[in-house]
């Protein structure tokens, strides 16, 4: 352990500095290949016509790790989780709800505008900032049930995954064997950020200057939700 | 209840944050995300940061099709367009087609090779099949094709390079032209 005061403070501020660093540098290379799928995977996914397990686990897994909408939210949601039980609870209710819009949206071929789901994912993010900063609290003075956020924002952002998949016209056999490995994919993928984060936060999390950061970062969150929004939005007005 | 104790900040502090947090976006989004990805730069810092390059201007990204008035209205082709596909992107040009119709076709990029795929998809088909003719990366392509069922048969082309890519594409046949999708 440090016990050096200033070493503390100078790593916890690295660690603040890069956590923020990091997060706008996700913004500004992810923002490329903002409707998630890249051109090589198009292709594949258009040339592709029976079961495709490895790949579409692949696919899967890499539209998580960079997903930087899902990973800010992932990312909001643990912040202030410090129990092993608590985030398994958390994640498992984004799971649920991204895997249930996710099936349910390729199946059935529901399909709604990219722009608008990405721009709602945004604010899920701007939403989760705002709740860690206790803003419910302070201004309504009642903090909307956690759970029930997390599992209705899980429902939007796998429906962002569906209609991501839905522009490739997916073959009809075997879909649900495919649908399986991505959405697999995509909690391998979610996983592995999710071990990151909870490494990087963990370390961080042994100095004071978490909490007076947090204002800090949870800032910054909602900036980039907002971020997100505004540039999914003037897609949605440019484009429609 | 909620488990978890997220810490109240003051009014001050929320209010403070809430502004912070509109102004930086607000900011990242006019200085940086509009003028790379939208080509929209209303302060002119996008272009001295060389950002305006990144966005496809928008009346191109539009995938725009134009009527070629060249020379070339060769009296045995129908009807002859060039398309225009964006740096980086890569777009689809369909024709309906009758089963057993005929359409012959021949087309030509002006320098690079581009990836494409010819193919057909069947009317009504709502499972994404797709029957490929021909798929390979080339600068041109010729032939015929008799259509094996009723429904939309053209070509998806993608241009991996960063400039523009013009296919002159020049056919003849018993189609209706569906044109860019």
């Amino acid at each position: 352990m440090l016990n050096n005061c200033t070493t503390k403070y100078l790593i916890s501020l690295k660690f603040s500095t890069s956590l923020s660093v990091a997060a706008l540098t996700l913004l500004c290379i992810s923002a490329a290949v903002a409707h998630g799928v890249d051109a090589n995977t198009q292709q594949f996914l258009q040339a592709n016509h029976g079961t495709a397990i490895g790949p579409f686990l692949y696919i899967g897994a890499k539209h998580m790790l960079t997903g930087y909408d899902h990973l800010l939210f992932l990312l909001g949601v643990i912040f202030f989780l410090f129990r092993t039980r608590d985030i398994l609870i958390y994640v498992s209710l984004f799971t649920l709800g991204h895997s249930l819009t996710l099936f349910f949206g390729v199946l059935e071929n529901i399909s709604v505008n990219a722009y608008l789901v990405d721009a709602i994912i945004g604010l899920s993010v701007v939403y989760k900032g705002f709740d860690n900063l206790g803003g419910f609290q302070r201004l309504f003075a009642r903090q909307p049930n956690t759970k029930v956020a997390v599992l209705i924002f899980g429902l939007f952002h796998g429906m962002g995954l569906a209609t991501k998949l839905q522009d490739f016209d997916l073959p009809e056999h075997d879909l649900w064997k495919n649908l399986l490995a991505f959405n697999l994919g995509v909690e391998i993928g979610q996983f592995v950020a999710l071990l990151f984060m909870l490494i990087l936060l963990n370390l961080w999390r042994r100095f004071d200057s978490y909490f007076s950061f947090a204002v800090v970062t949870n800032t910054l969150l909602m900036a980039a939700g907002l971020v997100l929004f505004g540039y999914q939005m003037t897609g949605y007005v440019l484009n429609v | 209840m909620n488990e978890v104790n997220i810490p109240v900040q003051s009014l001050k502090t929320l209010i403070i944050s809430m502004i912070s947090a509109v102004i930086l976006a607000f900011c990242i989004l006019i200085v940086f995300i509009g003028p790379a990805e939208y080509g929209i730069d209303p302060t002119g810092l996008g272009k001295k940061l060389g950002l305006t390059v990144l966005a496809k201007p928008f009346s191109e990204s539009v995938k725009k099709v134009m009527s070629c008035p060249s020379g070339e209205q060769a009296a045995d082709w129908q009807d002859i367009v060039q398309i225009t596909i964006p740096a980086k992107s890569d777009l689809e040009y369909k024709f309906y087609l009758q089963k057993d119709a005929y359409i012959r076709y021949a087309w030509n990029s002006d320098g690079d090779a581009v990836y494409f795929d010819f193919h057909g998809e069947p009317a009504g088909d709502k499972t994404g099949y797709f029957k490929s003719y021909r798929e390979t990366t080339a600068n041109a392509s010729e032939g015929d094709l008799m259509a094996p069922f009723t429904g939309t048969h053209g070509w998806y082309w993608k241009n991996d390079t960063n400039k523009a890519i013009h296919v002159i594409l020049k056919t003849k046949g018993q189609y209706k032209i569906k044109g860019l999708i």
